[in-house]
């Protein structure tokens, strides 16, 4: 179809003069042609390819790929272990994205209330969001260390628990500490947005409704909060995508152990296909954690497209 | 926005921030004093909140005895290199989506976009053979290729939100003069465009800079091997319990990210929810 525009509209990127909009199109094609290129080549293809597989059996021992139509899948259905992490990414999602959610919305209100040291503090509480996945996993691992960390001494200090707990080693202490980093590292980006949104509100209807005598919870319910509601979804359909895709914290922090207590879905395909080697059942997998994505990021994209 | 000038409303104020301010900082605090912190002082089952005998011993080591310094070096090559090759591409692509008018042009950008959700884990397996055929497996470009995954997506959005604000009077003007469309670009938009430039670099920067995923699996000679999975395979297994190095290191890792965030959070921060907010 581009080559039938060319075609049709022979003209050189030079003899630009309006009304020549074909030669026009052809440039942002030409433009567009390099990303195009790495697009396809690093994304789509790759992309694709591992859709493809999942109809295939592909191990280590194996020169190419036997084709064995839907078997993975039928695999997967009778794998209580795939069902477990799907589980687990359901309870790790749910907890880390309205965790986030409800924090990041607080401290986003508390930074938009005037206040001494507020910009510097804003500035700090970005911290967490730049510094690398690994740094967030040591410094939470070093936090619930069982021997020497902050955590269990603090918990003593204060009589909550008798022992020092091996927190990374049971399930649930594990779990804990996995959504925990993530909420924390998530905060900055969620009250990014929130600020943003916040900065549009109109400051005279809220002064209005003082007048009549409007307190701050009537303010927040009947005023930000709806004003908020756009930002609100965007940053929920986010959080749901990035926190089903996340995978560096988690493998830095437990592995996905003990055992397979915090194996989500990425830690699963990874595991699978890297350290089994079992390159079209981590495909399958991979489809269906796909599947779970589309929902969030068909909304997502009709939002934007709403949006523009 | 609320009035806190009841008792009550400013309790709560003080207290949420408090609590989450706790959250937030307390952690990155704990980082700091326990890289300053001596190996004596590290292990008591009851920490000490401020170091008692600050030392630098672990940042000397990590920078002298460690191989830290050239994990630094290998995230320096590999991030700098994908991010430049991010924005170039994401520079032109997103102008190309803001000011020309071409069949599919909205189409194939939301399809661009939502390649953002497609889970990186799933791209890898089919990224590692390909790597693999064209003998890029464990070779740094391999890795700067592959990094175009996480950032292109977004940071393409990024430049196109941009440019669309950029005027068309001013485009049209240089054309009337009879200015080519690349020098255009090249002359009149790009010098109007450094922090939205910047911006996107940092971006992507950090997405390679941060990541661990790719690197653990695209590399495997330690010689090639970046800060993320370095840091890891040094200083957490079941064997070596360096904590103190652990942080010391850490730190060095966080710095040039941080320094960076530090002077182009502005930008960065707008660039990042632009599109999400009207």
């Amino acid at each position: 179809m581009a080559a039938d525009m060319m075609r049709n509209y022979p003209v050189s990127p030079l003899a630009n003069r309006r009304g020549l909009k074909g030669g026009q199109s052809r440039i942002g094609l030409l433009l567009l042609l390099p990303a195009a290129v790495a697009f396809t080549a690093v994304i789509l293809y790759p992309f694709a390819k591992a859709l493809g597989l999942s109809l295939f059996e592909y191990t280590i021992e194996m020169n190419a790929p036997r084709f064995i139509g839907v078997s993975n899948f039928a695999k997967i259905a009778a794998s209580p272990d795939v069902w477990a992490a799907f589980a687990t990414t359901a309870i790790y999602v749910l907890c880390a994205t309205a965790g986030t959610l409800v924090l990041g919305l607080a401290w986003a209100l508390l930074m938009n209330q005037p206040f001494r040291g507020r910009v510097a503090l804003r500035s700090l509480s970005l911290l967490p969001w730049v510094l690398p996945s690994t740094v967030s996993a040591f410094v939470w691992a070093w936090i619930f260390n069982s021997r020497y960390g902050v955590l269990n001494a603090f918990l003593m200090e204060v009589g909550l628990i008798d022992m020092p707990q091996a927190w990374l080693s049971t399930p649930q202490g594990a779990m804990l500490a996995v959504i925990l980093t993530k909420i924390w590292l998530s905060i900055p980006l969620f009250m990014s947005f929130f600020l943003a949104g916040l900065q549009s509100l109109d400051k005279e209807q809220i002064d209005a409704a003082r007048v009549d005598g409007a307190g701050n919870w009537p303010v927040l319910r009947d005023h930000i909060l709806p004003h908020l509601r756009p930002v609100l979804i965007i940053v929920v359909v986010l959080g749901v995508i990035g926190n089903l895709q996340q995978f560096d914290t988690i493998y830095a922090l437990t592995q996905g152990g003990p055992v397979r207590a915090t194996t989500v879905l990425s830690v699963e395909v990874y595991k699978r296909a890297f350290e089994q080697w079992d390159i079209g059942f981590a495909s399958a997998i991979g489809v269906l954690w796909v599947a779970t994505l589309m929902p969030p990021a068909f909304f997502y994209l009709r939002m934007l497209v709403k949006g523009n | 926005m609320f009035d806190l000038s009841s008792r009550q409303a400013k309790t709560i104020f003080c207290v949420a921030l408090a609590f989450i301010g706790f959250f937030l900082f307390f952690p990155i605090y704990w980082l700091v004093i326990s890289s300053i912190k001596g190996n004596t002082e590290l292990y008591r089952a009851v920490p000490t909140p401020v170091p008692l005998a600050p030392t630098l011993e672990h940042f000397v080591k990590a920078l002298t005895a460690g191989k830290l310094p050239m994990y630094l070096g290998n995230s320096l090559i590999v991030s700098g290199a994908s991010a430049c090759l991010v924005t170039i591409l994401a520079l032109y692509a997103g102008y190309s989506f803001a000011k020309y008018r071409y069949a599919g042009r909205q189409p194939v950008m939301l399809f661009m976009l939502s390649a953002q959700m497609f889970p990186f884990g799933l791209l890898l397996i089919s990224l590692y053979p390909m790597m693999s055929n064209l003998g890029l497996l464990d070779t740094r470009l391999g890795l700067i290729l592959s990094y175009i995954v996480f950032a292109m997506p977004v940071s393409t959005y990024m430049l196109y939100s941009y440019f669309s604000q950029v005027p068309d009077e001013l485009i049209d003007a240089a054309r009337a003069d009879g200015a080519s469309d690349l020098r255009i670009f090249h002359t009149i938009v790009l010098p109007i465009s450094v922090p939205p430039v910047v911006t996107v670099f940092l971006y992507s920067f950090m997405w390679s800079w941060n990541d661990l995923l790719y690197s653990m699996t695209l590399i495997v000679s330690d010689d090639k091997r970046t800060i993320g999975p370095g840091l890891l395979l040094t200083y957490l297994n079941e064997v070596n319990s360096d904590w103190g190095g652990a942080m010391a290191a850490s730190l060095l890792a966080s710095a040039p990210i941080v320094i960076a965030f530090m002077f182009l959070q502005r930008y960065f921060i707008q660039g990042v929810t632009a599109g999400a907010i009207k």
